[in-house]
């Protein structure tokens, strides 16, 4: 999926996550996260992970993590990618990347 | 579990909201700002406990009932307006806050940039957007020393503009021209941006000038949040050092810049604090990146006008005295007025940049 303009998703409560999208012509991952110490790499690592799955290879992709859930965060990344392009998600990538 | 209510405002409040919120903003010791577009509320049993603001590309009007500030109200304010930025085209944040609340913003996803202490701490959302203009800017640099700067308004671009970056050239090899890019003057950014560089095309001296791009670090006086800062002195204060770090630390290294040039007003108060403060922020202050020299430039006169001010160019023309607003500009100014801008001679067509209809031909 390519990122065509701007878009968010999620919120800044605790166990969740705020993700925000923008076109770049580079791959740009910013993340801040409430766990760094004893999360940050495994944080990075899902984001990471869940943006190849999307076929997301440019981009700026802000995340504040407030201690979201892998699952929660994928979702979220997810989310995000796919309301800036206008394009329903394809879940069958989604599912099988997560066998 | 407390029964947290949020509401969302485009644009004006009513009535019934102006008074809470006000109530509120005093409470924290601030102003409500009058060009906000949106506000997110918080209620709680149907009193207000929280808000905060969007302008421009910055959160402003913060505050937090005391009693309620362990609830982490912030966070659903924040996203309310995070979204309302996304909608308007505006993926990047500033936020204008107490040094104090420093902190807590960083934990939301914010980074400080500039701080005034006591006073103000400039953050962004981005971690690298600064650090990313700084980069770029190297890409406009000109082989020569010294390498000095302007920061114009331009609003319209007027001799006394021009006197200013001449008098910068002489001094150095290479001068960049920086045009304030928010969108709060008469004249919109795109038709300032090209009367200096139809202006600066026209100079002896353009092949030592770079007319660089508007830039939101790059801070206007006119859209600097006023609402926290008591008084005029505090506020002159806070814009200038928020204003001349960034440009201290983050403009002027990756340009080699060593000299800034501004014109002086001998009669005005604010300007000869600013040129103070400018000293400051320039010379004194601590800070990593090497002092810039200040130059002050007197201001010339023109026409019947003692000295040349933008701002009476714009009186000029908003009572249709082309002629003598004429006079106060380089002739590719008077051009672009007269052949972009369809500002004319006959006071029937035109009627001032702010008023296009409806002219009182008397």
């Amino acid at each position: 999926m390519q990122i065509l303009r701007d878009s968010a998703a999620g919120t800044l409560e605790s166990g969740d996550a705020m993700v925000r999208v923008s076109p770049s012509d580079d791959l740009e991952v910013n993340v801040s996260s409430s766990v760094e110490v004893q999360y940050g790499t495994q944080v990075r690592a899902v984001i990471a992970d869940t943006l190849r799955q999307l076929g997301v290879v440019s981009g700026w992709i802000t995340v504040v993590d407030k201690g979201a859930l892998d699952c929660t965060l994928r979702a979220r990344v997810q989310a995000a990618v796919s309301r800036s392009c206008d394009q329903p998600l394809d879940w069958k990538l989604v599912v099988e990347a997560s066998r | 579990m407390m029964d947290v209510q949020l509401k969302t405002v485009t644009g004006e409040l009513d009535a019934s909201l102006v008074g809470c919120v006000d109530d509120l903003l005093q409470r924290s010791d601030i102003c409500r700002d009058d060009n906000i577009e949106f506000w997110a509320l918080a209620f709680s049993d149907n009193a207000l406990i929280g808000c905060m603001a969007l302008a421009n590309d910055a959160i402003r009007c913060t505050a937090i009932d005391s009693a309620y500030q362990s609830r982490n109200l912030l966070a659903p304010l924040l996203a309310e307006v995070r979204y309302a930025a996304i909608e308007r085209g505006r993926p990047q944040l500033f936020c204008y806050t107490k040094p104090q609340f420093r902190g807590t913003f960083a934990g939301l996803g914010f980074w400080p940039i500039a701080e005034v202490p006591g006073l103000v701490t400039l953050l962004e959302d981005d971690p690298r957007g600064v650090e990313r203009y700084s980069d770029g800017l190297v890409s406009t640099t000109k082989p020569g020393t010294p390498v000095g700067a302007v920061v114009i308004n331009a609003n319209p671009f007027t001799l006394g503009h021009e006197y200013l970056i001449r008098e910068a050239a002489r001094v150095c090899a290479v001068v960049h021209v920086f045009v304030v890019g928010e969108e709060n003057a008469s004249f919109s950014y795109a038709d300032r941006y090209a009367m200096v560089s139809a202006g600066v095309a026209a100079m002896p001296e353009r092949d030592q000038i770079v007319v660089q791009a508007g830039s939101r670090y790059v801070v206007s006086r006119h859209t600097f949040p006023q609402y926290f800062l008591k008084d005029a002195a505090d506020i002159t204060r806070a814009y200038t050092g928020i204003d001349l770090q960034l440009f201290r630390d983050r403009i002027a290294p990756p340009l080699g810049v060593r000299h800034r040039f501004v014109g002086t007003e001998p009669t005005s108060k604010i300007t000869a604090q600013y040129n103070k403060e400018m000293a400051y922020w320039l010379q004194d202050a601590i800070s990593e990146a090497p002092a810039i020299e200040v130059h002050e430039i007197h201001r010339i006169g023109a026409g019947d006008a003692p000295v040349v001010s933008a701002s009476t160019v714009r009186s000029l023309l908003a009572e249709c005295r082309l002629k003598e607003a004429k006079q106060l500009l380089p002739p590719t100014t008077y051009d672009y007025l007269v052949f972009n801008m369809h500002i004319a001679q006959d006071p029937v067509q035109y009627a001032g940049p702010e008023r296009r209809s409806g002219a009182d031909p008397s």
